[in-house]
């Protein structure tokens, strides 16, 4: 379930990107930081998760799966 | 102790002998003395620091671990109990005991930082100041320009350097990303690791303790590697840095009467000679360190060959840029009130402005600080502030200058478009150094007026007899300077170090001989010559 509403946040920042293939966002440069910050907003109103400075890396905002897990990660915490 | 000295290198072979000849598990000791012998030697008087910041951080680090277990028997024994809301807020009250505790010593050991870096200038100015409010008023109370009864703070050795690094261990503890060290005395070798005292690099303690605490054995490969590399190190500082400084010097001194092509000139060296003396000093100290079999973070990669200035402070003192970036940038980037307020201004119907906030408000509170890094003077906050400005511009225009290369047919890949990116980079961020050779903001502004000034008067004969540099040592640095380049374009493709290692032996003595003869023979040794001062080390 978080994922299709993750896929709907991604899509409001960037709608041509296809999300259940796509696993480059951060290393092809489809995503910049802007949208990710944006993205990170989102994702904690949404999900009332704290996604602090050591989450900021690549691996966790590559795809829509990884940031997927790194919410599930959150809100087990 | 300078680190290019005869001093150093016996102080350096005395330490490697002892370092192999015992036993494997104390090794680590030898290290911990030599680097605090090193350090008293240097400045006894402020060992009294180091030590202070050591147990500040240890002492905080084992708070915040002690707190994080107590936190977890309480929640493992109650987790029938508890709950899921309950548990989140007993976790939040934890994080906050930390947090508390984190602030404690980041003010604490920062706020020495400041002290020691900033009184004397504010001092200074505030005298400055108070003898001037004086004079205006015919009241001549003080003769002595030094009546404020104060004692001027020496900066301790390589303060800054080993505080960012023992304040992102903390941070890192804090965020749990790795167990904290718990001998104290190894946890003071990683604060003071004598090669990267000086001028870094400012290392992570994932990184460094894998080294530091895990002895290789005797290799004469890193012998031979870590002597390679001190030597290039010192190529670049004594052959190429160390002989531009008359120049460029002389020439910002008299910028009255050297306008134009003088200046534009002295901004080039400029860039020769800090790359030349900080890259140097950073070779001497990854070398040294190498010797010891212990790998540290490279700090230089090839940076003028950057396409922005983004990607230039990616590949310039690279260990303070990801400092920066993990410590400062992006807690306050991901900050919720930073969010709310890029949110705010999205939903008042400005969604590009919005959307920056959260980037651009970081960026900007990073570069006043890299500006207040790098000097206690209010020039380096405007050279700070000037390099903000132009990674905005630049990240804002880009879109439009993409449109130009493509209606220039041309694609980013393509020789003409890198080649225009880097030399637009180079200038740029040469040009941006008129604030490090300049006496202040003013001194600053009024020398690019003049860099755009009397082109036509310029004369390498003046430069040769006026500006103290002779043309023998123009050849010599700029043969230098093509070598460095040269060397950088097949650093491109890989290690020059181990293409090297893969030629015939003969070769290979060769090259460390001529290496070794060209830093004696072209080095810069002249009257009051002083290697012990590399630009960053003062920093």
């Amino acid at each position: 379930m978080n994922k299709d509403r993750i896929i709907e946040i991604l899509m409001e920042v960037h709608p041509e990107v296809d999300y259940e293939t796509e696993n480059g966002l951060i290393d092809k440069r489809i995503f910049d930081s802007f949208d990710v910050v944006t993205v990170v907003g989102e994702l904690m109103d949404e999900f009332d998760i704290e996604i602090t400075a050591e989450h900021m890396i690549p691996e966790n905002f590559n795809s829509a799966e990884a940031i997927a897990e790194l919410v599930e990660q959150l809100e087990d915490e | 102790m300078p680190f290019v000295s005869i001093e150093f290198a016996l102080f350096v072979t005395a330490a490697l002998i002892l370092y192999y000849l015992i036993p494997k598990r104390f090794r680590w000791i030898v290290l911990l003395a030599a680097s605090y012998v090193f350090y008293a030697i240097s400045d006894v008087q402020n060992l009294f620091y180091i030590v202070f910041t050591t147990l500040t951080v240890y002492a905080s680090a084992a708070f915040m671990e002690n707190r994080q277990k107590r936190s977890n028997e309480y929640l493992s024994a109650n987790r029938e109990r508890l709950s899921k809301d309950e548990k989140k807020a007993y976790k939040a009250s934890v994080k906050n005991k930390q947090k508390l505790i984190l602030w404690l010593c980041v003010i604490l050991n920062f706020g020495i930082l400041v002290l020691v870096k900033y009184f004397n200038p504010c001092l200074t100015a505030a005298q400055n100041f108070a003898i001037a409010y004086f004079n205006m008023f015919r009241l001549n109370m003080f003769h002595n320009s030094d009546f404020i009864p104060f004692k001027n703070f020496i900066m301790p050795l390589g303060i800054s350097f080993y505080t960012f690094q023992s304040i992102g261990y903390l941070i890192d503890i804090y965020y749990g990303k790795y167990e904290r060290e718990h001998n104290l005395f190894r946890f003071a070798l990683y604060v003071s690791f004598f090669p990267q005292i000086i001028q870094g690099p400012i290392s992570r303690f994932g990184d460094l303790s894998k080294e530091l605490y895990t002895p290789a054995s005797f290799d004469f490969n890193n012998i031979r590697s870590g002597f390679y590399r001190v030597m290039w190190g010192l190529f670049k500082k004594l052959i190429v840095a160390d002989r531009l400084g008359g120049y460029i010097s002389a020439t910002m001194a008299m910028k009255e009467n050297y306008k134009g092509i003088y200046i534009l000139l002295a901004l080039f060296f400029y860039s020769m000679q800090l790359y030349g003396d900080f890259s140097g000093g950073i070779d001497v100290a990854v070398g040294v360190a190498e010797m010891f079999g212990i790998r540290l973070f490279e700090n230089f990669e090839r940076p003028f060959f950057s396409k922005s200035i983004t990607e230039y402070w990616q590949r310039w003192h690279i260990t303070l840029g990801t400092w920066f970036k993990d410590y400062i940038f992006y807690p306050l980037s991901v900050n919720r009130s930073m969010i709310k307020l890029g949110k705010t201004v999205r939903e008042k119907g400005m969604p590009t402005l919005g959307k920056r906030i959260p980037i651009y408000l970081p960026m900007l509170a990073v570069w006043i600080v890299t500006g207040m890094w790098h000097g206690s003077t209010g020039k380096y906050v405007v050279w700070g502030l000037c390099n903000f400005v132009f990674i905005v511009l630049g990240t804002e225009f880009e879109p439009v200058s993409k449109k130009i290369i493509a209606s220039l047919n041309l694609s980013e890949g393509s020789f003409p478009v890198r080649a225009y990116r880097v030399v637009k980079t180079f200038l740029l961020m040469s040009f941006l150094r008129i604030f490090d050779i300049s006496h202040d903001t003013i001194a600053a502004f009024t020398g690019v007026k003049y860099a755009f000034l009397e082109w036509g008067s310029f004369s390498w004969e003046k430069v040769y007899k006026d500006l103290l540099l002779p043309k023998e040592d123009l050849i010599v640095v700029m043969i230098a300077v093509a070598v460095m380049f040269v060397f950088s374009l097949i650093q491109r493709k890989g290690s020059v170090r181990a293409r090297i290692f893969n030629l015939p032996v003969p070769v290979q003595w060769i090259i460390l001989s001529a290496l070794i003869v060209a830093v004696s023979v072209f080095g810069y040794y002249g009257m009051g010559y002083d290697a012990a001062s590399f630009i960053y080390g003062n920093i």
